[in-house]
Formats: structure tokens, sequence, C-alpha cells
């Protein structure tokens, strides 16, 4: 028997290499797939007209609809909000040295689900359409902002002490959002949108949720970049990060804004899609190992397939009717984050 | 595992002004005055508690000063920007069981961060220096290991490498020799004299007096925060003092070439 600590490792390029597989097949699959059977030779077709340049032959303009307007930015927003939680889950359990830390942690997600829902029960997402995806991130900014204000002490923030007021803040905001679903009950509409926004999906998304996405996405996947070498010395702990080198406190801000903007944008198209931030990150530590420069854009990519092939689980499971992707990623990631675990330190157990 | 010359640097000065340093109301150090001389092995010793550990982290630039100043070269530490300063101080602390699973190379080339670039990282010079900073410590076996997995003495090791790997011109060692066979633990101190031979300086806290008199070329005596003595170990470490700091009776031996002591509890 070959004693190994922890699952072996697999090589960084093949596992991209399958990811981007992986990617490509689900996203197929989901343009094709759906209440209306379609042609792939269509689906092609479709394709071809709208991403390829020069002249091809007419297309039928209800099959473009429903692959160009319907199940295009569905798929585009699934891999966008997959990669954003994964990769900021990432982020959170290295600074935590937690690998149980979720993007959420400090509060960031509740926060933008109070600022949707906020926006939702005040009738200003009815007003306009970027309302309650503004609030979101601004939900999710603001909580981050005064979660580090209480952490902060003659200007250094202890993890420990943010963790806790992550944890606070958590409780509060879950409260005031009750709160905010209680006094709309009356209200058909809002409690209906509520509902979807916290159990999460990316039904009816439009490319105007994909452009929504995009900033937030971007600025933090370059801050996350910059600062992914910071994050493994930080595992080591903030004396030993100092001691060799990283401006810890800049490290932590960094790291802490990048993340929230992240999933504050995904909450914000998408609602709360539970447990892709929590077990990508771990499954991809456990296959690669803990370097970030690796880790986080495995992360990303791992996010993006799995909540695309989550999604199409979701719309395919139970047709013609759709299961809540935040369902499906919770019934899908739950039992293999514990088969994980449990395979992980029996093999720890052999090495010891 | 002897220095090679490419290892010489020419070592800054680094001192502590009346340094001191204030955690929860208690003063772990104060008013010390302590110039490390450049290319000098200079070990701390102490009884538990009198603030060595503090003493290499307020050298090293990690902790902030309450009163006082660190200089470096004689610039103010707290005023260099942390990559540079970690290219010049490099510290250790006592080993501490790491949670994460870097293999050891990945890990010794976490030294590297105060040099590499922070988009694409280590290139081919560096990783010719990992290997040769992991052969002289004697880990070049262990490289694809997780150091999860390492022992005592073999992760001490693994942090001298990374510690190397810095290219400071003063290391700092908290308690190196402490998790270390007799063997290695030789090995390492002939390491540090090795590198002081070359211009760098070593500052070691070391619980054995004997070692630190045999090896260091300045012994610094700490008690309850304060400095109490410094200097040369044939003058500063002599029963007075051993039995005033140490609360033991430090008894010469005979026949051995430099000093060396037998310990008895105080009468």
């Amino acid at each position: 028997m070959r004693i190994v600590p922890g699952v072996r490792r697999v090589g960084f390029w093949w596992y991209m290499a399958a990811g981007a597989v992986l990617l490509v097949t689900f996203a197929a699959v989901g343009l094709y797939r759906g209440s209306v059977a379609l042609d792939p030779a269509d689906v092609l077709a479709v394709l071809a007209r709208r991403l390829l340049p020069g002249e091809y032959g007419p297309v039928d303009p209800q099959v473009e609809t429903i692959v160009w307007s319907l199940r295009a930015p569905r798929v585009v927003v699934a891999a966008m909000v997959g990669g954003c939680l994964a990769l900021a889950g990432a982020q959170m359990q290295g600074l935590f040295r937690n690998p149980l830390a979720s993007p959420g942690i400090v509060g960031t997600s509740t926060g933008a689900a109070v600022g949707a829902v906020f926006a939702l029960t005040f009738g200003l997402a009815g007003a306009f359409l970027l309302a309650a995806p503004l609030f979101a991130v601004g939900g999710a900014l603001l909580s981050l902002l005064v979660v580090t204000r209480i952490a902060t002490r003659d200007g250094y923030t202890p993890v420990t002490t943010l963790l806790l007021a992550g944890v606070a803040l958590n409780a509060l905001l879950g409260a005031v959002n009750s709160w905010l679903i209680a006094r709309s009950w009356e209200q058909y509409e809002a409690a209906r949108q509520i509902a979807f926004w916290m159990m999460g999906g990316v039904a009816d998304r439009s490319w105007e949720h994909v452009a929504m996405l995009l900033p937030g996405l971007v600025v933090g996947c370059v801050v996350a970049a910059w600062f992914a070498r910071d994050l493994d010395l930080l595992l080591e702990g903030e004396e030993v990060a100092a001691s060799l080198g990283v401006d810890i406190e800049r490290a932590k801000r960094a790291v802490l804004w990048s993340a929230a903007l992240l999933t504050g944008s995904a909450v914000a198209v998408s609602g709360v899609v539970g447990f892709v931030g929590l077990v990508v990150p771990h499954l991809v530590r456990l296959l690669l190992g803990p370097v970030h420069r690796r880790l986080l854009p495995a992360a990303f990519l791992t996010g993006a397939w799995f909540v695309v092939g989550a999604d199409l689980l979701a719309r395919t499971l139970a047709a013609p009717k759709e299961v809540h992707l935040g369902v499906v990623t919770a019934f899908v990631g739950a039992p293999f984050f514990l088969y994980l675990l449990v395979r992980h330190e029996s093999e720890v157990a052999v090495s010891r | 595992m002897t220095a090679a010359p490419d290892l010489a640097k020419q070592a800054p000065r680094l001192e502590l002004v009346s340094g001191g340093v204030e955690r929860r109301g208690r003063w772990l150090l104060r008013n010390v005055d302590l110039v490390i001389e450049p290319a000098m092995l200079t070990s701390v010793v102490g009884p538990n508690g009198a603030g060595k550990s503090t003493l290499l982290k307020l050298l090293s630039g990690t902790w902030r000063l309450t009163e006082g100043r660190a200089l470096l070269g004689g610039f103010d530490l707290a005023g260099l920007p942390r990559r540079q300063a970690a290219r010049r101080v490099a510290y250790v602390p006592q080993s501490v069981r790491p949670s994460f699973e870097f293999t050891v190379r990945e890990f010794v080339t976490l030294g590297r961060y105060p040099h590499e670039n922070r988009l694409f990282g280590t290139r081919s010079a560096d990783r010719d220096w990992i290997d040769r900073c992991l052969d002289d410590t004697d880990v070049l076996g262990l490289s694809e290991r997780r150091v999860t997995t390492l022992s005592g003495g073999e992760l001490q090791r693994v942090l001298m490498a990374r510690c190397l790997a810095t290219e400071a011109e003063v290391l700092l060692l908290d308690e190196p020799t402490s998790n270390l066979d007799l063997a290695h633990g030789l090995d390492l101190l002939g390491l540090a004299r090795g590198l002081v031979d070359v211009g760098r300086s070593v500052v070691l806290v070391l619980h054995d007096l004997n070692a630190a008199a045999r090896f260091a070329d300045r012994v610094a005596v700490l008690d309850g925060g304060a400095l109490v003595a410094e200097g040369p170990p044939a003058e500063v470490l002599e029963p007075d003092l051993v039995r005033r700091v140490f609360q033991v009776e430090a008894v010469p031996l005979s026949g051995a070439a430099s000093t060396v002591f037998d310990f008895e509890p105080l009468a």
C-alpha cells in the first residue's frame, strides 16, 4: 500500500485542461438542453452568427432568441458567479488560515442579501432594474466596512477579532433580513422575488446581468492575483509573513475588499448560492496544494464548471419545473464535502 | 555544511536604542541598548520569560516598539518598507507546527518572497538558490515531503533553509537547536559560524550556556525584561552572574580549552 499524506497531488495544467473541457461541455449542453428541444446544428449556427466574423445563413429567429437571449446569458452568469464565489472562498480560507471559511464569513453575503431584500421590499427594484444588484454590492461592501472598523485597533486588524465581528454581524443581518421578509408577506411579487434571492439561482438572467457582474469580477480577480503570493505567507502566521517581507495590514485589506467585491457582485445577480465558496476551494487545495498562484485560478475555473453543471441539473432534474440552484449546489456539495473529509482524514491517519 | 564564498555579505549594524515594548499593560522589555556588530555571532541567553523572543521580534522589525528605536545600518527599521527590511534581516521564530500541506520546497521558497516578482514568482536562478539552501541544511532529500509530516528536527532545519533563502545579512534565530539531535545541533551551529565568517551577523537564542560560550563572539544576557550584561562570553558568563540570573551554581570544569560549566542547584 502506498502511503501518501493527504490526497496525492495532480498536475496544475492537467487539472486546468480537464476543468476547461468540463466547462465547455457543460456550457454546450446548457445551450442545447432545456424546455424547448433544439437541433444542435441550429445552436452552432446561432453561436457562429453571433461570435464569428463573416456572413452565415439565416437562422429561425425564435431559436436565436432561445439560444442567444435566454440560455447563453444564463450559462455565462452561472460560470461567472461560480468563479467569483469559489475565488472569494479560497481567499477567505487563506486569510483566516481555516479551510472551513466561506466567502461570506465576514458578513458580506448576508449584507448583500439584506441590500437586495431592502431594495425589493421598498419597491426600489420595481423603479429601476439595477436597484437590487447595486444595493446588494453596496450591502456587501458596507458590511465589510463595519466589520473592519469594529475589529481595527491602532491600525491593526487581528483576524480572530474580524472573524468574531463577522459572526455577530451575520447574525444581526440575518435578523434584519427575516424582519424585512416578514413585513413583505402581503406584497406577493416582492415576497416571490425575495424567496428567489434567498435560495439563489440564475434563471431568467440576461446580458444586462453579465454586464453588472463583469466590473466586480474583473477588479476582484486582478486584486486577488496581485495579492495571491501574500496569502501563501499569511498561512504561516502574521509574524512569519511580516518577517519575510509581507505588508500584512495592506495584504489583509486587499484580500478582504476583493473578496467582498467578488461575493457582493455574485450575490447581486444570483442571490445566495451556497456551498460553492466552501467546497470548491477546499477540494482544489486537496488536489493541488496550498500555493495560491495555482489554487486561485484553479478554484475560479472549478467554481465556474461546478455552477454551470449544477444549473444544468437544476433545470433538467424535475423538468419542466426547475429546482433552485442553491438547493442543487448544497445537495451535490455537502455529501461530496463529507466524503472528502472522511477520505482525507483516513489517509492522513495512515501516513502517521 | 560549510558556507560557500558566494554567501559572503557585508552585514549592516543592527541596534536597539533604549528599546522597550509594552503589551497588555506589561513591559516585556524596557531600556534595552544593544548593538549587533556586523559579522559577529551573538547569543542571547536568559531564564524563561526574560524577553529573549521579544528581543528578536524587535530586532527583526516584526513588532513595533513602544519606546525607543531599532536601527538597521543607521536607518529606522520601522521606516523601511517590509520587503526591503526582509531582504536584510531574517527571523526564524521558535518552531510552530505548520498546518497547511506545502511541500518542503514550496515552504522554503516562501523565503524568496522579498525578491520575487509578485505575479510570476520564482525564476530558475531562484530555484538553483533554493537547492543550495536545502543542501546546506541537509534537507535536499526531503524536498518533496509535506511539511506537515516532518519531525521536529527536520522542520527546524527546513526553517533554517527558508531563512537562508532570503539571502538576509542578519539572521535572528529563536532557539534553533532546541529540536535537534547532537549532530544536527552542532551542524547548525557550525553553519551559523560559517555564515559569520563570510560577513553575516547571526543572533541565536540559546539555552545551553556552554554552547553559547563556545560558539558565540558576544553574549547578551536578559533577565526580567532588561539587558543585564553584554560582551565576550569569557567576560560575561562568570559564576556570580549565572547564579544571580539563572538561580544555579556554575562550577567551572578544569581541563577544557575554554570555560565549561557544570551546573548545580543553589544550596
